[in-house]
């Protein structure tokens, strides 16, 4: 695993009398693109609030490039930011906007940067449109350029997808890729975990402020995907009847007692009966089929077990 | 510092408000002065039309509610909240020392405002009373001069104080509602009437906006010493209050 580039020690963040965020625990490596799922008031904005410098921690600690940053706020300046609604002034264009943000990091050359963001971002044409006049989609993806325009080293989305039609959840996608494949390092939050498995390579389920789970991408197909586990006594007795009568091919064996059947056209009664004819003993036979939904759902308790 | 000036410089010059607010408080300077000269008024035994610019602008001032004040509240309150609210702040605010440096970009953006509040108040008048009053004396000089920047050093810190609320407050309404309070003086009001019932102490025209409404000698360096105190330690104060405040901070 290359180097971690954020790690995120016991963070905690108290209001008053809610905690919105325990005990956090972390890494992220360069070049990842770490999905942060929760439910709605999770504690996702406010702990990608303390990562990205507009919030200080209760306790705990952030390193981000090897520092703490208690020491050293500076380094919060390579971290590109768009949480929560993007921060546009209305009553300017695109370019205004961008123009004021460039101003203020002192970026020489500025026409030639912004009217390059505006080009990744696909806004070149709408650059004088006033702000104010933006469909939600073209205003995220503004603030993606706001947030690239320091030339950041990770990349903050917290819910960049909320509110936008399908070509623009579509079009924020390719952009996230498109910015991952040049080395960027992007944290992104969302609700929709169908949605962040598409871009992502690491997630942390994040549920009434704690992190109860984080699984890279491989891990967490794995839990999701779509197989029979058939419980017999002996696999090795089971695995040539299976392929010889029902042309199975592709398996796994767990255990000496255990074997994952991924074919997924065949049906458990298939499996059952050619099995006993054969003179094996089944224990058990259960599809194991969960969406990512269904498998977020589940592990925050929103929903029951979704075996068949 | 210089680059987050530069940006709200930048947003300053190109805010209608601010132009929008200069050209009514002109005007209703003006046509306050075309009302004078229709219902002439004395002040301290001087027609009002024969004052010299010096007299002419301590008489204003002194009149609560103080047009200027009100101005600078919804100038200070507007220019703080318009960025505030949209949230553009988190645009910059993890570079280095940027919280401190965009509260102190801020009090300078209003103080240039405090001063072009004052010369249009100076234009407005030198207009007014040249059309209705036929008078464009200025007067001692170096009175108008040291009255000028006492009176830019008061606002600039009634602007400071008003920022502080609104960055408190975090909210356009409530904090214009108390920049106005403070614009009638009310606060200055209630502290000299508990003072007048408990004591012959006279903290109350230590207050900022009690010295800025109340009228001094200039050439007398007890008042000169009054006003500029007054003056630094507001600014000084409340700049802290502000700087500290955005330091400490949590942003949504």
């Amino acid at each position: 695993m290359s180097q971690a580039i954020i790690e995120v020690n016991q963070l905690t963040k108290q209001f008053k009398a809610k905690t919105a965020v325990h005990k956090a625990d972390f890494k992220i490596a360069k070049g990842e693109i770490f999905g942060l799922i929760g439910q709605n008031g999770a504690g996702k904005s406010t702990l990608l609030k303390m990562i990205g410098g507009l919030m200080y921690p209760s306790s705990g600690e952030i390193h981000l490039f090897n520092h703490a940053v208690s020491d050293n706020h500076a380094y919060f300046e390579r971290m590109g930011l768009l949480i929560e609604d993007a921060g546009l002034l209305p009553h300017y264009s695109a370019y205004e906007n961008l123009d004021l943000i460039a101003i203020s990091y002192g970026l020489k050359g500025r026409k030639k940067h912004i009217n390059e963001l505006l080009k990744l971002v696909g806004l070149d044409e709408s650059n004088k449109t006033k702000v104010k006049n933006y469909s939600m989609g073209m205003k995220q993806r503004l603030g993606i350029a706001v947030a690239l325009m320091g030339s950041p080293d990770v990349l903050i989305l917290d819910e960049p997808i909320n509110g936008l039609d399908p070509q623009g959840i579509s079009e924020v996608r390719k952009l996230i890729l498109q910015l991952n494949k040049t080395g960027m390092t992007i944290i992104i939050s969302s609700h929709i975990l169908e949605e962040l498995s598409k871009v992502a390579t690491k997630y942390a389920i994040l549920h009434e402020g704690e992190v109860i789970e984080i699984n890279s991408k491989e891990e967490l197909q794995l839990k999701c995907e779509e197989r029979i586990e058939v419980e017999v006594d002996e696999a090795r007795m089971a695995i040539p009847i299976l392929e010889e009568q029902l042309n199975i091919k592709n398996y796994k064996v767990i255990s000496d007692g255990t074997v994952y059947v991924y074919d997924t056209h065949i049906e458990n009664h298939q499996i059952t009966k050619v099995l006993v004819e054969n003179g094996i003993s089944v224990h058990s036979i259960l599809k194991h089929k969960q969406s990512l939904e269904q498998y977020f759902l589940k592990r925050t308790g929103s929903e029951v077990d979704s075996h068949d | 510092m210089i680059n987050l000036f530069k940006m709200d410089l930048h947003r300053f010059k190109n805010n209608r408000i601010m132009y929008l607010l200069l050209f009514i408080y002109a005007a209703f300077q003006i046509f306050g002065i075309f009302m004078m000269s229709q219902y002439p008024v004395e002040q301290g035994g001087i027609p009002v039309s024969a004052m010299n610019a010096s007299e002419f602008i301590q008489s204003v001032l002194s009149q609560t509610p103080s047009w200027v004040l009100m101005y600078v509240a919804v100038f200070s309150v507007y220019f703080y909240m318009s960025e505030y609210n949209t949230g553009f702040y988190k645009n910059y605010i993890s570079m280095k020392n940027a919280r401190m440096y965009s509260v102190l970009s801020k009090i300078l953006i209003l103080g240039l405002f405090v001063l072009l509040m004052l010369t249009t108040m100076v234009i407005a008048d030198l207009i007014g009373r040249s059309i209705f009053f036929g008078n464009t004396a200025i007067g001692d000089v170096g009175f108008f001069i040291k009255l000028l920047v006492g009176q830019f050093l008061l606002h600039w810190a009634f602007s400071i104080v008003v920022l502080c609320i609104a960055m408190i407050t975090k909210n356009l309404i409530a904090s214009l509602v108390i920049g106005l309070v403070l614009g009638l003086n009310v606060p200055g009001m209630i502290v000299g009437a508990v003072e007048s019932l408990i004591s012959d102490l006279n903290v109350s025209s230590y207050l900022l906006v009690n010295t800025i409404t109340s009228i001094k000698d200039l050439n007398n360096m007890g008042d000169v010493i009054h006003v500029a105190g007054v003056a630094v330690i507001f600014i000084l104060l409340f700049s802290f209050i502000a700087v500290r405040y955005k330091l400490k901070e949590d942003l949504k």
